[in-house]
C-alpha cells in the first residue's frame, strides 16, 4: 500500500527520474534550468497531478489530512526553500472541511546556488524525497524519491531553460499568496460566535474567502458569510468549539473574488470607529475638545431625561431640606452629589473598558443587558420606592432638617444619590450624548475618562448650581408637612420605574424568572415592615438584612435557573412576516437590500431604552412617517440590542455610536455613507431624511444615464 | 403574549435538544448509547467514577493502520485497561465507506491485529460521531470519572503514517491520563485531531 520507490542515478540530463505515477496521482519534480552555476537564483517546482475527485492539502490541511513534504538532498553550496503553497480551495466532507487542491497544483520552491558554490563534479544530482496524502473517500498516503540530474556550468550557461516546466511553476507561483499591501489594513474583533475579519482594501470587494494558517482557532467548516464594505470586505468567522480565549493574531489566507490571495496576519481592532465611513454630518465631532464640550452638555441635559427626573426630585427635597444650612455646607453636600455622579460613571467605564480589552462586544448601556443588573436595579428602586412612600424611613430622615444626625448621614445620602442619578441616567442617551460615547470608547482609555467626567460633571452642574447660588433655591417654599406629602408622591414615579425594569427584565429574563423577581419584591416588602414596624431596632435590622439576602439569593437562583435568552429577538423575528413590518438586523439583510437597490432604514433599539420606545410610538408608528417610509420604497430593519449582539455593537461602532437610540438611513448605493439621523427624532426629521434620499437618489440616477 | 413567549421558549429547548453542539474540553462528555461488536449495550454513564478513552477508527485509513501495524494502539490498550481505565474505540464508518465493518467483521479484525480495547462500538449512524464531532480517524478523547471530557484530538505529535514515527512521539493521550491520575492538571487538553476524515454517511 504504502509506496516506496527507489530511484536510482540515471542518465545525465534525463529527467526520466523526476517524475513517478502513484496511486491517484503523478507527482514530478520541476527544475527549469538545464544547468547550474554559481550565484544562481531559479524557481522549482513540486507538481501534483491527480485523478477526478482527488485531492491534496495546503498547508493547514483543515480537518483531516496532511499537507506534503519534502526532504532534499542536495549538492554543496545549492540550498532549497520551503515548499509555497498556492491559495487552497475549500474541500467540503460531510460535516468536515479540508483546504487542497484537486486536479493540479504546482508547489514553487526558490532554490539558490551560492556564489562560491564550488561546482566540481561535471553532474549535479537533485534528489527529494517527498510524501503525501491524497484522498477521495479514502486516504492513500504516498512516498518518492526523485531526481534530476543538472550539468555544472562555469559563470555563464550554455542551453536555455525549459520554458515549459517554467512556465507552469510561474503559472502557480502567481496563486501563492502574497503579502498584504501596507496600504491594506486587517482587523479582527472577537464576536460572542467567532470573529469578524476586516479586510479593507480600500475598494469594495464583493466576497472573499478565509484560510486559517493556525490549527485550533476558527471552525473550518462553519460558513463564513462575506459582508461588501465600501472599502474592503468584512467576514463572520466561527470560532474553534475549544477556543478558551482570543488569539493575539489572526493567520491566515484572504481570497478575495477576483482571485487574488493575500496573507494577512489581523490584529485585534482598537474598536475602530471603521474607517471607511465618514463621520456623519449629524455626529461633526472633530477633535476631544468638542466631545468634551458636548458631553458636558449631554450631561446637563439628562437632567430633564424621565428617567433622571424623579431623582431630581429627590434631591430637590434634599435642597430645601438644607436651604437653612450654612453656605460651606450647602456646597459640601454639591461636590459629595458630584464625586458620587463622578465614581459611579468613571468605575463603569473602567469596567466598560476592561472588558473591551478582554474583547468583549459591549457599547453604553451594556449593564441593561445583564439580567442580573436589572433584577437588582428594580429591587433597589422598589425598596426606596417602599421608603419614600412611607413604609419606613431610611437613613436619610428627610423630615428632620439641620439636626446633627441628617449632617451625618446627609452626605452619605447625597453621594448615594449621585450615584442613582448616573445609574438612572445610563439609559437615557440624550442627543449629543450617544455621539460622545461614541467617540469616547473609540479612543484612549485616557479620552475616555475625560469624556466621562465632563458628562459627569455637566449632569451634577445644576444641583451644583444650586449649592453656590441658594439665592436661587429661595424661590422654593419654606420647609413644612407639605414635604412629606411631596415624598410619597415621589414614590410614584420610583414605582413607575420598577415597572419599566421589570418590563425589560422579562424581555431578556423570560417569564419564568419573572417569579422569582416578584417574589424577592415580596420579601422586600416584608423587610420594610420589619423596618417600619420597629424602627432603630438593631434585631429588626438584623432582621431586615436576613430577609433581604433572602430575596437576593431567590432572584439570582430564578435567573440562572429560569433565565432565557433572545426571547425579544425571536418574538421579533415571529411577527417580522407582515408586509412593511420591521425586520430584524442582520449585517447580510441589510447589504442584500442595497445590493437590490434598496435604501435601508435601520432603528438600533433596545427595550431598556426609554427614548428608544417615545421615537418609535410618537414618531417612526405615527401615521405621517409610516406613509412616508412605506411610499419612499426603504427596507425597514430594527436592530434589536435588548440584549448583547456582536452584529450590533459593529454596526453601531461602524456609525460611530456606542448605544441606542441610533437611526441610520444605509442608501441604496453601497459606497455611499449612511446617514445618521438625530437621537431625538421629530417627524419632520424623519420625512426630510427619506425626501432628501430620494432627490439624491434622482440626481446620482440623472448623472448617470449620459455615461451609459 | 405569555403564551408567545411560553412557545418560543419550549421552541427554543427543542433547537437545544436536536442541534449536536460540538464538545468542549472542561465540559462534562456527552452521554451516549452503543452497541458493540458482541451485541452488548454501552452508556457513557455507567463508567462515571472511570476513566474513558474514546477512539475513532476506521481499520482501512493509513493514520489507523500506522497506530496498529506498529502495535501501538493495542499496547496502549492493554496498558490503560490494566489500570482500570475503560477503553471504547468507535467506529463511525457508514455502510459502503471506508471501514465499515459489521460485527462479525469486526470481531474478525480485532482477533487478528490483537486489539484490546474493553469494547469497540459499532456506529454506522454516525450518532456518536456527531454528538462529540469527532473529526478524523483516530480522533481520542479522555473522560474523567466525574464524567468531564479532559483531552480532546490527536494521538501524538506525529502527523504521518510512518510506522518509524511512532517511537519517540509524545502520546497524548497517556500524557493526560497519567497527569489526570497523579491529580494533577491535563497540560495539553486540545490539539488538532489528524488523520483520515470520518466517513460519515453523507460524507461521500
Amino acid at each position: 500500500m504504502l509506496l516506496a520507490l527507489p530511484v536510482l542515478p540515471a542518465r545525465a540530463q534525463s529527467d526520466a527520474h523526476a517524475g513517478v505515477t502513484a496511486q491517484h496521482l503523478t507527482v514530478r519534480l520541476l527544475v527549469p534550468p538545464a544547468q547550474l552555476w554559481p550565484n544562481q537564483n531559479f524557481t522549482a517546482g513540486l507538481d501534483f497531478k491527480m485523478e477526478d475527485g482527488w485531492h491534496v492539502y495546503w498547508t493547514n490541511a483543515g480537518d483531516s489530512g496532511e499537507p506534503p513534504s519534502i526532504r532534499w538532498t542536495l549538492p554543496a553550496g545549492v540550498t532549497a526553500g520551503p515548499l509555497q503553497f498556492p491559495a487552497p480551495k475549500r474541500l467540503p466532507l460531510g460535516p468536515l472541511m479540508d483546504f487542497g487542491y484537486e486536479d493540479e497544483v504546482v508547489f514553487p520552491i526558490p532554490m539558490e546556488v551560492a556564489k562560491d558554490a564550488n561546482l566540481e563534479a561535471p553532474l549535479l544530482g537533485l534528489s527529494a524525497h517527498v510524501t503525501w496524502l491524497v484522498c477521495r473517500e479514502v486516504c492513500i498516503p504516498g512516498k518518492a524519491d526523485l531526481v534530476l540530474w543538472r550539468q555544472a556550468v562555469p559563470p555563464r550557461p550554455s542551453l536555455p531553460a525549459n520554458a515549459q516546466d517554467q512556465q507552469l511553476i510561474q503559472r502557480f507561483s502567481a496563486l501563492v499568496p502574497k503579502p498584504l499591501p501596507a496600504s491594506d489594513s486587517v482587523h479582527f474583533q472577537s464576536t460572542a460566535k467567532g470573529f469578524t475579519l476586516d479586510v479593507q482594501t480600500g475598494t469594495k470587494e464583493r466576497s472573499a474567502q478565509f484560510f486559517p494558517l493556525d490549527e485550533t482557532i476558527v471552525a473550518n467548516a462553519a460558513p463564513q458569510p462575506a459582508t461588501p464594505q465600501s472599502n474592503g470586505v468584512q467576514l463572520a468567522l466561527t470560532k474553534d468549539q475549544n477556543l478558551q480565549s482570543p488569539p493575539r493574531q489572526l493567520n491566515g489566507v484572504v481570497e478575495l473574488a477576483d482571485g487574488s490571495a493575500w496573507v494577512i496576519h489581523a490584529t485585534p481592532a482598537a474598536l475602530t470607529t471603521a474607517k471607511g465611513f465618514p463621520s456623519s454630518p449629524a455626529v461633526g465631532l472633530s477633535g476631544l475638545a468638542s466631545a468634551v464640550g458636548f458631553a458636558f452638555l449631554g450631561g446637563i441635559l439628562l437632567n430633564l431625561m424621565p428617567c433622571v427626573f424623579p431623582v431630581l426630585f429627590i434631591k430637590g427635597l434634599s435642597l430645601v431640606q438644607s436651604s437653612q444650612q450654612e453656605r460651606a455646607q450647602l456646597r459640601a453636600h454639591g461636590w459629595v452629589y458630584t464625586l458620587g455622579i463622578l465614581v459611579s460613571f468613571l468605575s463603569v467605564v473602567a469596567v466598560l473598558l476592561a472588558l473591551r480589552a478582554a474583547g468583549r462586544q459591549l457599547g453604553w448601556g451594556f449593564q441593561f443587558q445583564s439580567p442580573i443588573f436589572l433584577a437588582a436595579m428594580a429591587m433597589l428602586l422598589f425598596f426606596l420606592g417602599l421608603a419614600l412612600a412611607g413604609q419606613f424611613e431610611i437613613g436619610l430622615s428627610l423630615t428632620s432638617a439641620g439636626g446633627s444626625l441628617a449632617q451625618k448621614h446627609g452626605y452619605t445620602g447625597s453621594f448615594f444619590t449621585g450615584v442613582l442619578a448616573m445609574v438612572v441616567a445610563t439609559p437615557c442617551t440624550a442627543p449629543f450624548m450617544g455621539a460622545a460615547i461614541g467617540y469616547a470608547l473609540a479612543h484612549s482609555a485616557f479620552v475616555s475618562f475625560a469624556i466621562f467626567t465632563a458628562l459627569g460633571l455637566g449632569l451634577a452642574l445644576p444641583y451644583l448650581a444650586l449649592a453656590y447660588f441658594p439665592a436661587w433655591a429661595r424661590i422654593l417654599p419654606k420647609p413644612g408637612a407639605w414635604m412629606e406629602i411631596l415624598k410619597q408622591a415621589v414614590a410614584v414615579p420610583i414605582f413607575a420605574t420598577v415597572i419599566w425594569l421589570v418590563w425589560v427584565f422579562t424581555q431578556i429574563a423570560g417569564t419564568n424568572a419573572l417569579i422569582g423577581l416578584l417574589g424577592a419584591f415580596l420579601l422586600l416588602a416584608v423587610a420594610g415592615w420589619v423596618l417600619g414596624r420597629w424602627p432603630g431596632k438593631s434585631s429588626a435590622a438584623i432582621a431586615a438584612a436576613a430577609v433581604l439576602i433572602v430575596a437576593i439569593a431567590v432572584q439570582v437562583w430564578a435567573v440562572n435557573t429560569f433565565g432565557e435568552q433572545h426571547t425579544s429577538t425571536v418574538a421579533l423575528a415571529v411577527n417580522a412576516d407582515a408586509p412593511g413590518a420591521w425586520q430584524p438586523y442582520s449585517p447580510d439583510y441589510v447589504a442584500k437590500q442595497r445590493a437590490q437597490g434598496r435604501a435601508v432604514f435601520v432603528d438600533f433599539t433596545a427595550s431598556w431604552c426609554l427614548s428608544c420606545q417615545v421615537n418609535e410610538r410618537v414618531i417612526l408608528d405615527s401615521d405621517a412617517v409610516k406613509q412616508q417610509l412605506q411610499a419612499s420604497g426603504v427596507a425597514l430593519v430594527r436592530a434589536d440590542w435588548t440584549n448583547q449582539d456582536a452584529d450590533i455593537t459593529q454596526a453601531l461602532a461602524a456609525l460611530g455610536r456606542s448605544g441606542v437610540p441610533t437611526y441610520a438611513i444605509y442608501p441604496a448605493d453601497p459606497s455611499a455613507a449612511p446617514h445618521v439621523l438625530p437621537e431625538v427624532l421629530t417627524k419632520s426629521v424623519v420625512i426630510d431624511a427619506l425626501n432628501s434620499l430620494a432627490a439624491s437618489h434622482q440626481q446620482s440616477a440623472s448623472l448617470s444615464r449620459p455615461t451609459n | 403574549m405569555h403564551r408567545l413567549s411560553l412557545a418560543v421558549f419550549s421552541a427554543a429547548m427543542l433547537v437545544c435538544t436536536l442541534s449536536a453542539p460540538a464538545q468542549r474540553v472542561g465540559d462534562p462528555a456527552p452521554n451516549f448509547t452503543g452497541t458493540d461488536s458482541h451485541g452488548q449495550t454501552h452508556k457513557l454513564s455507567e463508567y462515571r467514577g472511570k476513566y474513558v478513552v474514546l477512539e475513532w477508527t476506521n481499520s482501512d485509513c493509513p493514520f489507523t493502520k500506522k497506530h496498529y501495524a506498529s502495535g501501538n494502539m493495542q499496547s496502549l490498550q492493554k496498558e490503560w485497561t490494566s489500570k482500570g481505565v475503560i477503553w471504547l474505540t468507535v467506529l463511525s464508518s457508514a455502510p459502503g465507506n471506508d471501514g465499515y465493518k459489521t460485527a462479525s467483521e469486526e470481531n474478525a479484525y480485532l482477533q487478528q491485529v490483537h486489539a484490546a480495547p474493553t469494547a469497540v462500538l459499532l456506529d454506522p449512524s454516525g450518532g456518536i460521531g456527531h454528538e462529540y464531532a469527532a473529526k478524523t480517524t483516530p480522533d481520542m478523547y479522555v473522560i474523567d470519572p466525574s464524567g468531564k471530557l479532559i483531552y480532546s484530538g490527536a494521538i501524538d505529535d506525529r502527523h504521518t503514517t510512518e510506522l518509524a514515527d511512532v517511537q519517540g512521539a509524545k502520546n497524548y493521550v497517556s500524557a493526560a491520563l497519567a497527569e489526570s491520575l497523579a491529580g494533577q492538571p491535563v497540560a495539553v487538553s486540545y490539539t488538532r485531531p489528524y488523520g483520515c476524515s470520518v466517513k460519515y454517511q453523507g460524507a461521500d
